[in-house]
């Protein structure tokens, strides 16, 4: 790292410790009702006590599992429909339309279709995860397909490369830029509608937790949830981001 | 009679068989006629050059010859069996080798797609890789990506992927346009030492009459609107040529004035 990354590291770390320290303020002078409002370090007590009482690890295992099951579900149908329908124009021209009506869709609408269909279970929570998240990764996913440059077919062509080959190597290689970054946007798409169908199903989970927390006018443990939630997407979005940087290396060296 | 004569008569007998030919080849496109009654004969080991003003259908008859597009009317043989799609004893280079290269794959994983299609055991690849790359005057970039290349690198590693083929015939097409002269100059001595060691037979595309003459044992000159032959030239120049030595040679320059004009009338 250079001077002026660290610099602007430094920076933007100073900027976050500046929100704690307003919001510590806020607190301290009781500008809201402490009732609703606990100032980080009640915040903070309340996340280290949940953690070793062993309730929050829980919840937020719960909490994971709903989103990593989902999402990972999303991906391989997104992967899958997204070359289907990419990487054939006729199927893009008779399917496109119904993507179009579909895709704007909210989610939200959908889940007291699947809770009547599926009732407030666990295959339900993943329906409507899946369902919310396989969006971005098909539609990348087909744009990627779409997009593969033709010099490579007729390279491969000449090559005499299987179906199967040209798929595995010449069009998922090439739209793997695309599918990599709709798994990413997807991601917290699986995190929102995590925490919606624990809400609503009550299911276990940290959407659970801040409902009760929030019912019992618990603000800290309400706090403490919300936290680890934007920790949540915020980690698993860093991760996911090594991930594609370490596969599409090749990209950097074009820089 | 002589080995050498024996030799010499055994090369003349294979030069006068035709290895690639197409006979009243026709090819229309969305309604454009591209390509019109095209009679012509590739003979095994050659070195055919073609020529032409832009919109002759120069890169088309290389297409139609590569199997990858069939003629609408009249047929493309090789070997006297007509051409339905590419075969491995074919390769094809492209112009656009930026395009042709896969930008995920280093030089070594390029080569490599080639002997992964040609089904050769993993644990031979990677020393026919580096053949190969030393082959082209690559050795050690084998790690690095297309993009870290210059055109000049880029286009010896798509030949390489193309040796790669074990190709009886090499078609260009044009692939030194996009090159600086001098990188260009050193191409065409390398892709002539290739060729020449292992007698390929060559179709070779430009649109740069001195690139023509200098690589060709024969040189076509296309017709534009629609595509036909309108001139054929042998050259008969001593090989192996030196950039300097043929290009003054007085041969050189008869056949650079008499192809010069009639690219000139072609355009009118």
């Amino acid at each position: 790292m250079n001077r002026a990354a660290i610099l602007w590291r430094v920076a933007s770390i100073l900027v976050a410790a500046g929100f704690i320290a307003a919001w510590q303020l806020i607190a301290n002078l009781h500008l809201v009702s402490p009732v609703f409002l606990p100032g980080p370090d009640r915040a903070w007590a309340a996340l280290v006590r949940g953690f070793s009482s062993g309730d929050l690890a829980s919840k937020l295992f719960g909490t994971l599992e709903h989103m990593a099951y989902g999402w990972l579900a999303a991906s391989i149908a997104g992967i899958a429909l997204g070359a289907l329908i990419g990487s054939s124009r006729m199927m893009r021209a008779y399917v496109a339309p119904s993507l179009e009506f579909l895709r704007p869709l909210p989610v939200s609408a959908i889940i007291p279709v699947a809770i009547a269909m599926l009732g407030l279970t666990q295959g339900m929570a993943l329906f409507v995860i899946a369902f919310g998240a396989i969006w971005p990764i098909m539609l990348a996913t087909i744009h990627g397909f779409a997009a593969v440059e033709p010099r490579l077919y007729e390279v491969a062509r000449s090559l005499q490369m299987s179906r199967a080959a040209i798929i595995g190597k010449i069009a998922l290689p090439s739209a793997l830029p695309d599918i990599l970054a709709g798994m990413r946007l997807s991601l917290t798409v699986a995190l929102i509608l995590s925490v919606v169908c624990e809400i609503l199903a009550g299911l276990d989970g940290l959407g659970q937790w801040v409902l009760l927390s929030a019912r019992a006018f618990r603000s800290a443990d309400l706090f403490a949830g919300v936290i680890l939630l934007g920790a949540t997407g915020y980690l698993t979005s860093i991760a996911v981001s090594l991930v594609e940087q370490r596969l599409l290396a090749w990209q950097a060296a074009a820089r | 009679m002589s080995v050498v004569a024996r030799i010499i008569e055994a090369r003349a007998a294979r030069r006068q068989k035709t290895l690639i030919a197409f006979n009243a080849a026709t090819l229309r496109l969305g309604g454009k006629t591209i390509i019109e009654n095209l009679d012509l004969e590739v003979r095994p080991g050659e070195f055919l050059c073609i020529v032409g003003a832009s919109g002759c259908g120069k890169t088309t008859a290389l297409r139609l010859a590569a199997g990858l597009y069939r003629p609408t009317s009249g047929a493309v043989t090789f070997d006297g069996e007509e051409i339905t799609e590419p075969r491995r004893e074919v390769a094809i280079v492209f112009q656009d080798y930026g395009k042709a290269l896969l930008p995920w794959r280093t030089a070594a994983g390029n080569i490599s797609l080639a002997l992964e299609a040609s089904r050769v055991p993993a644990r031979e690849r990677s020393a026919r890789i580096e053949a190969l790359l030393r082959k082209v005057g690559l050795p050690g970039h084998a790690d690095k990506y297309p993009t870290e290349m210059s055109g000049g690198m880029q286009q010896r590693l798509q030949i390489a992927r193309c040796l790669a083929q074990e190709p009886t015939t090499l078609l260009m097409d044009e692939p030194f346009g996009a090159l600086d002269a001098m990188t260009r100059q050193g191409l065409q001595d390398e892709v002539l030492s290739l060729t020449q060691a292992s007698q390929t037979t060559v179709v070779f595309v430009t649109h740069d009459l001195d690139e023509a003459i200098y690589l060709g044992d024969r040189v076509v000159g296309l017709l534009p609107h629609p595509g036909r032959i309108g001139i054929e030239l042998d050259v008969d120049l001593p090989r192996p040529r030196d950039q300097l030595a043929t290009r003054e040679h007085p041969e050189f320059l008869r056949l650079r004035r008499q192809l010069f004009d009639f690219i000139k009338a072609s355009e009118h």
